[in-house]
């Protein structure tokens, strides 16, 4: 391997579509923190054709820093003219790379053990995060942190385990509510259940309440998005085929797959690009891609099934005024933008400011803010001064990654503001609409949505 | 490197504010342009004009070459390090330091991005004019350096004309304060003079730029052709029937379809030979009349369908399409070489025929757009530089051009400046005494010629001067040419 054709090493002829127009430069969050070329999307693609050309060793460790370093947030992809898809570059030179250098004894452990034993199996990631929850309970995470070195404030500001009874599994099925207008499955996720189990309760509550019968499936737990992104190219395409391979047998009465809709933005992305990271396998591909069609965003699929009387409204007080972050793998990874504005806007009563530079990284990046502390911060930190200048008492997210780094970064300052997904809205705001009906009506039953009456007034900056 | 002036540096700008690590460096080798590489020794990262300016006082003592690079967008290679040098790059200096709405002035430092400028004076209602197309990149800086143009450029002038004052670091570390007062230059207008000096005389640090209210009403509109040729006979048209748009854009088929396969799709019509793009500016009454003055204008030289920008979004897209279009041409090669050059407005359609044949005899794909308001052609021919034989036709073919364009009495370049692309053929264009002169001036800046260096004036014609000869016979044809114009 470490003799291979440095061609390769990365994806040469992607990187001969780079102009070298420098049109990412201003998005990279990267670019911004440091100024450096070679940290830039521009620059890294430089490195990658070097690399390829024979100008860098594989095994430079600059060069390997620069693919670290990177968040993969996509950003730069969305404003590329000549289309260069860079996050499938930095999939592929960071696999490669992963087998050109040796990692400390330390680090390849905890590779393994997270992305081959933890992430793809439910129980032992419910072991985990039991044992997680307990050590930060008794103190004892305060005592060995220390052993973590650099990460070890990132440990100790993790989040905490929530309760037991928020991190129950979805029921196998959950009926419409009203009459039933399709049925879906959803992913329930490998680290979602454990960390936001009421974040599945409200997606399937939604989808419940927009006359959506659920499923989900079963044992699978993880799509193998954070292997992708991470360098681990081979369990990403194990855990590719094992998803659908799952998802395959889930069909409506009549045998038509179901659609999947995804609520966390970094797998939904993944999962849609199944098709290329299995192009290779002839065998896979068909499949790969009439799975990949079935998959949608959460706020995808709602925008664009809600009936027309669906009519979610909240007491400005549940919420107060709110704002959206967009994540980077739903606005750049899937160029999802508007349904989660538009959902926002359509609940009734809910206060919407944009938030400015809400399409920029918040640094979680996946595991990235476990993997590089100091640099996830740095990223983080613009967004506060941006989250302020909303005066938001709750910040909306679509992402669980996101919604950790929100979460710890506002911990961290004291900032007030509630973190919650979109679905967590839409679920609360689906409930209140049916609890207080504006106007009862004697013949429509209290859990039907009521029809609206008049068009939420959105604040528009 | 471990000589104890790096160590210098080292302590003088953090490890953050240098680069000295090989593969660090590498992407450094090239700006817009790629085919002109050299690896620089070191890159400063400097964060305020103190730390530029005692960084060249380090550079001076040692005799070291400076290269100052903006965001590397340049297409002339005016930010190609040169051999032995260190490369300045004002990335990190990106503050706006005071913007004042009233005055409708700007102090910023050279590394703000263009378009962040207008950004953040956007909510006074005001903007800066100068739009290069690389704009969402570009540094405020760098457009100093070589007095970048934009489509807009056609209304508005290029960037000479929205600097009030400079801050300077002059090579030997001493800064040069040409931001107060700001008024009409007293004296030599020194700042006017550095404008489009292209890194040679120093290193702008601090700008105070002109900030202009936008416009009550712009109205975009799009005419489709059948002919490159008919657009630019329309062009010539409205300006000779005295209708004034603030941008006149050309885009020919090629770049159509590369835009239009991007995330930049404006909706240009695919099957279209060329699409003129107009932006008309004003009050509303004006702008309506502009508008019905052009279309039957237009329409008169074949235009087969002209429309207008229904939404604010619209008018962006159509706008982000043409910017986007140098990037664009990726998905057609590797590679591409942005030529730049100039004509008046009348000899654009002679040129284009040209430019059309000579892509063509040399077996080259040309894909072509104009500011053609200010008679400012660029055609971008696609090359892979792997292939040496297509690098040779493409270098060849971009001299053939400037060739054509000076003897139709216009200039090498329209915005991207001279830099090392276009530095032999100023030879063609100017005399001696015209390069001699402009060697003294850079002289009287940069005595030891260490800024920038072999760069924009032929080595040659330096020497000479030196020697103080004269020989006005030996200036090319081309030159002369023009001499008895």
């Amino acid at each position: 391997m470490s003799l291979a054709d440095p061609k390769t090493l990365v994806e040469y002829t992607a990187t001969l579509d780079c102009i070298h127009c420098g049109l990412c430069l201003r998005t990279c969050p990267t670019f911004q923190l440091t100024g450096n070329e070679a940290s830039s999307p521009r620059g890294r693609i430089y490195l990658m054709r070097g690399v390829a050309e024979g100008q860098i060793a594989g095994d430079d460790p600059t060069y390997h820093d620069e693919l670290e370093f990177c968040l993969v947030c996509r950003n730069c992809e969305s404003v590329c003219p000549a289309g260069v898809r860079f996050g499938e570059m930095m999939e592929v030179a960071r696999d490669r790379a992963a087998n050109s250098v040796k990692r400390p004894w330390s680090e390849a452990l905890a590779r393994w053990i997270g992305f081959g034993l933890v992430l793809p199996n439910r129980a032992l990631m419910r072991w985990s995060i039991d044992l997680l929850g307990f050590a930060q309970r008794s103190g004892l995470l305060r005592r060995v942190a220390p052993l973590f070195g650099a990460r070890k404030d990132a440990l100790l500001a993790f989040p905490a385990v929530p309760p037991k009874s928020e991190r129950e599994l979805l029921p196998i099925r959950t009926p419409a509510r009203g009459e039933e207008r399709g049925e879906v499955t959803v992913l329930e996720g490998c680290v979602m259940p454990e960390m936001f189990g009421r974040v599945n309760l409200a997606t399937v509550e939604t989808l419940s309440a927009i006359g959506f019968a659920t499923r989900t499936c079963g044992s699978h737990a993880c799509c193998g998005a954070l292997h992708a992104h991470n360098g681990e190219l081979d369990g990403a395409r194990a855990l590719a085929k094992n998803t659908i391979v799952a998802f395959e047998g889930l069909t409506s009465s009549d045998g038509v797959p179901l659609p999947v809709i995804v609520n966390s933005a970094g797998c939904g992305a993944h999962m849609k690009e199944y098709p290329r990271l299995l192009a290779e396998e002839p065998e896979w591909r068909a499949r790969a891609q009439a799975f990949s069609k079935r998959v949608f965003d959460f706020s995808e699929f709602v925008a664009a099934h809600a009936p027309a009387d669906w009519a979610p409204r909240v007491d400005p007080g549940t919420f107060g005024r709110v704002t959206y972050d967009d994540p980077c793998h739903l606005c750049h990874g899937q160029q999802i933008r508007k349904p989660p504005r538009e959902l926002l806007k359509r609940v009734h009563g809910l206060q919407h400011v944009e938030l400015p530079h809400s399409e920029q990284c918040c640094g979680s990046a996946g595991i990235y803010s476990m993997l590089r502390p100091s640099d996830s911060n740095a990223v983080f930190e613009p967004k506060l001064a941006d989250l302020a200048e909303t005066r938001a008492d709750t910040l909306v997210t679509a992402n669980p990654g996101c919604h950790m780094q929100w979460d710890m970064g506002l911990d961290r300052t004291g900032l007030d503001v509630r973190v919650v997904h979109l679905a967590e809205v839409l679920a609360e705001a689906s409930r209140q609409a049916r609890s207080t009906p504006t106007e009862p009506s004697k013949h429509e039953p209290a859990e039907l949505a009521t029809p609206r009456l008049h068009e939420p007034k959105a604040e528009v900056r | 490197m471990d000589a104890p002036w790096i160590a210098e540096l080292r302590a003088l700008l953090g490890p953050r504010g240098i680069v000295e690590d090989p593969t660090r460096l590498f992407p450094y080798e090239a700006d817009g342009i790629v085919l002109l590489r050299r690896r620089p020794e070191l890159v400063l990262l400097p964060r305020t004009t103190e730390q530029v300016s005692r960084a060249l006082k380090i550079l001076h003592r040692e005799r070291v070459p400076v290269v100052a690079r903006g965001a590397g967008t340049g297409l002339s290679g005016g930010a190609t390090p040169v051999e032995g040098g260190v490369v300045v790059s004002l990335a990190r200096m990106r503050d706006v330091l005071e913007l004042d709405a009233v005055d409708r002035t700007a102090r910023v430092q050279a590394g703000l991005v263009n378009i962040d400028l207008s950004l953040a004076c956007s909510k006074h209602q005001l903007f800066y004019a100068p739009d290069p197309s690389s704009q969402q990149a570009c540094t405020l800086g760098g457009n100093i350096a070589e007095n970048s143009g934009g489509p807009h450029c056609f209304r508005y002038g290029n960037t000479t004309q929205h600097v009030l004052g400079l801050v300077i670091v002059l090579e030997d570390g001493t800064v040069l304060d040409l931001s107060e007062p700001r008024v009409d230059p007293l004296g030599y207008d020194l700042v006017g003079l550095f404008v489009g000096s292209e890194g040679m005389f120093g290193i702008a640090t601090e700008l105070v730029l002109k900030l202009l209210p936008k416009p009550a009403t712009t109205e975009t509109l799009l005419a489709i052709f059948e002919s490159l040729d008919a657009a630019c006979d329309a062009t010539s048209d409205l300006i000779r029937a005295r209708h004034e748009p603030s941008a006149i854009e050309i885009l020919d088929k090629l770049t159509i379809q590369a835009v239009e396969a991007s995330v930049y799709a404006a909706g240009y019509p695919k099957t279209a030979e060329a699409v003129l793009l107009l932006d008309i500016e004003g009050s509303e009454v004006e702008v309506a009349n502009t508008v019905a003055g052009i279309e039957p204008l237009v329409r008169a030289r074949g235009a087969i369908e002209v429309r207008t920008a229904k939404t604010e979004l619209e008018r962006k897209q159509l706008w982000a399409g043409r910017k986007g279009a140098f990037g664009a041409m990726g998905r057609i090669a590797p590679d591409l070489y942005v030529a730049d050059v100039c004509v008046p407005r009348t000899k654009l359609r002679e040129l284009v025929a040209h430019t059309t044949r000579i892509a063509r005899e040399k077996n080259l794909k040309l894909a072509t757009v104009f500011h053609a308001g200010d008679g400012n052609l660029h055609p971008n021919i696609a090359y892979d530089r792997r292939d040496a034989d297509e690098v040779r036709r493409v270098l060849e073919a971009g001299d053939e051009i400037m060739h054509l364009c000076i003897e139709a009495g216009g200039s090498l370049s329209g915005e991207h400046g001279v830099g090392l692309e276009k530095m032999k053929a100023m030879e063609w264009l100017f005399t001696r005494e015209d390069l001699a002169t402009m060697c003294r001036v850079r002289e009287a800046w940069d005595p030891d010629r260490r800024m920038n260096p072999g760069k924009l004036i032929p080595i040659r014609a330096c020497l000479e001067t030196k020697q103080a000869v004269f020989r006005p016979e030996h200036a090319t044809g081309a030159a002369k040419a023009r001499d008895e114009r």
